[in-house]
């Protein structure tokens, strides 16, 4: 045996549990999926080929394009709080203050806690009439009386966006931290040298050559956010009349609630675009930040 | 007028302390630099004086002025830092450009300024290339450029080619040199290398421990080493030393004990008694084939041919290293004896404190 194709062998040998894995729990279900959504498949044992009818059924209904456009939005703020503060946070970590361990150990509670436990914690907080947030608004004179954040349209909105961006700030903080750290002290020490002051050397040494992190942390977060379920779950259930209802409740509800197998694949196929398109867009600017076209 | 002052100069990081009271004078347009081994405190003491490490005790004076207490920029330095610490995602021009840009400078005279030295330091094609793209030769001379355009006073060089190999080294020594001579500047440069203080020196500073060692210039350096260490240290290779006891003294001259390599009668007007200890040494390159003043019989452990010359390495019979430095081939062998020998006047004596005794 040629040591080539000894080596072909062994690398297809260490590939080969991911690789079936990945087979068992991604491909086949994504197949499974995109196949079901061209069904009527529901409770029934048996069901039927339905062509587009499932698409055409849920973007010719007003409320799909108003949960993708609540979705965007619900993401967009949620990602661009975490990365602000993400980045505020790795920034003040990374600098010189007295009692660092302390505040990067003060960091990681939302991420260690179980995410239920985290919610629930927030659910309660957000409770009008027991709740720690309304009680201090009230003591504070800011409302009149029990607010239940969650009872409320737009509050609740915003109230799951907070707890999102609760849980998963850590985690861009602790990534952006090790990108931070990995940028060689002697820039910053050349730049000084130079005069360049705290804010000048941030942005135009810190935030150039941190843009490869923050792009890779971008998507991460972009992508756990617009698929996340388990926050707007537990605190509202998409309500109160829909107003938290994202893409992923949305398809819950259909596939689950209502047992619309059919229609619900083909919500969920939706998504699987949209986090593609979400990829690519992150590939393409990977590659030219790669070829020195993004300064 | 000297252009940079140390008094009293001192470190310590936390209980080390690593700069232990350094006194130097440095004037305008030298070339000045500080050797030593790793440790010895040479790069604390330059980023004390670019404002990159705080003074624990003493001063600092830059044309007359106390900065001790001044951000590097307020100093009229320029540093060159080993690593280069050029800014990756930045052009050429960008990074040679940045200092200019922190100080807001009109636009045509930035430009004028970054093209000025790009010419000097040969980069003008590459001004648009990002340091990624640049030989280990071009980053350096981007570094150079970087700080060239602030035209300061005096400029500092932290070991800048030890990240070049050895052909490139000796090119952008000469390169350093020229744009020396071409500035008349102020130049501090730290290094582990004593050939490149050799070389490149008007001055050199030699660091041991935290403490100056001698100050003088390569050949003072290297005729009249004031100790074992600067001795040992400057040369290369380096020189040969025999532990010796006198035997007698009267005034005019030493009469050494060197054991079963005999004894050397060294004409030396010196206080140093009989029963006293000392270490005589001598220099690879001063010794001869065949006899001189004083003879001894090495058998070579190891012969190096190197064309110009031939390096031999022996042990004495105390163990100690012994090398020889002859011009061209001459006929010797590994492990045969020869004879060698040296002429008295180029013998270094040093006393049991380590002091030279001239």
């Amino acid at each position: 045996m040629t040591s080539s194709r000894s080596a072909v062998i062994f690398a297809l040998a260490l590939l080969a549990p991911a690789l079936l894995y990945i087979l068992a729990i991604v491909a086949y279900p994504l197949v499974d999926t995109i196949i079901l959504s061209f069904t009527n498949a529901a409770l029934r044992p048996t069901y039927d080929f339905v062509g587009w009818a499932n698409y055409q059924k849920i973007f010719g209904a007003g409320n799909f394009i108003d949960v993708i456009i609540r979705t965007f939005v619900w993401t967009f703020f949620s990602v661009a709080a975490k990365m602000v503060i993400g980045t505020m946070g790795a920034t003040l970590l990374n600098s010189a203050i007295p009692g660092q361990t302390v505040f990067r150990i003060l960091t990681m509670p939302p991420w260690i806690v179980p995410m239920a436990i985290g919610i629930f914690m927030w659910g309660w907080m957000y409770n009008g009439q027991f709740g720690m947030i309304s009680g201090l608004l009230q003591n504070f004179g800011l409302i009149d009386g029990p607010w239940p954040f969650l009872a409320q349209g737009n509050s609740a909105f915003w109230a799951t966006i907070v707890t999102d961006v609760w849980i998963g700030v850590p985690m861009v903080t602790i990534y952006l931290l090790a990108a931070m750290q990995s940028i060689p002290k002697d820039l910053y020490e050349a730049a000084w040298t130079d005069g360049a002051g705290r804010l000048y050397r941030f942005r135009r040494i810190t935030l150039p050559l941190m843009v490869p992190a923050m792009l890779t942390m971008s998507l991460l977060s972009l992508i756990a956010t617009f698929n996340s379920f388990d926050i707007i779950w537990i605190l509202t259930q998409g309500g109160p009349s829909n107003q938290t209802t994202t893409m992923i409740i949305d398809t819950y509800k259909t596939a689950m609630g209502s047992r619309k197998y059919g229609e619900g694949a083909a919500r969920a196929v939706v998504i699987c675009i949209f986090v593609s398109l979400f990829c690519i867009v992150y590939f393409r600017a990977v590659r030219k930040l790669s070829q020195g076209e993004i300064k | 007028m000297s252009q940079l002052s140390l008094k009293r100069l001192e470190k310590s990081f936390n209980e080390a302390k690593i700069i232990k009271g350094i006194d130097l004078d440095v004037t305008e347009g030298q070339f000045v630099v500080f050797v030593g081994p790793s440790g010895c405190g040479k790069s604390t003491l330059l980023r004390m004086i670019a404002g990159l490490e705080d003074v624990t005790e003493g001063e600092i004076s830059i044309s007359g002025k106390v900065v001790n207490d001044l951000p590097p920029v307020e100093r009229g330095i320029a540093m060159v830092f080993q690593s280069y610490a050029l800014y990756p995602h930045m052009t050429v021009y960008e990074n040679i450009a940045f200092p200019l840009r922190v100080e807001k400078l009109p636009k045509a005279e930035l430009d004028k300024r970054v093209q000025a030295a790009a010419k000097v330091l040969q980069l003008e094609p590459r001004l648009q290339h990002r340091p990624g793209q640049l030989s280990g030769g071009q980053r350096q001379r981007v570094a150079i450029g970087r700080a060239i355009v602030r035209q300061p006073k005096i400029f500092l060089f932290d070991e800048p080619l030890s990240n070049l190999d050895a052909a490139l080294r000796s090119e952008m020594r000469i390169e350093l040199m020229e744009l020396h001579k071409r500035l008349g500047s102020t130049m501090i440069y730290v290094t582990h290398d004593q050939v490149e203080a050799m070389t490149m020196a008007d001055k050199i500073v030699v660091l041991d421990a935290g403490l100056i060692s001698q100050v003088g210039s390569p050949l003072e350096l290297y005729h009249r080493p004031d100790n074992l260490f600067v001795a040992g240290f400057i040369g290369s290779p380096r020189m040969n030393f025999m532990n010796g006891t006198v035997t007698s003294s009267n005034g005019t001259s030493l009469v050494i004990d060197l054991g079963t390599l005999g004894t050397l009668d060294l004409p030396r007007s010196s206080k140093i008694g009989a029963g006293q200890s000392v270490t005589v040494g001598i220099r690879p390159e001063h010794l001869k084939l065949g006899a001189g003043d004083f003879t001894l019989a090495i058998t070579p452990r190891i012969i190096e041919h190197l064309g110009i010359h031939t390096v031999l390495y022996a042990n004495l019979p105390a163990g100690e290293n012994f090398i020889g430095l002859f011009e061209g081939d001459p006929k010797v062998e590994e492990a045969v004896a020869v004879e060698i020998g040296f002429a008295l006047d180029q013998v270094h004596l040093f006393d049991q404190a380590g002091l030279a005794v001239y």
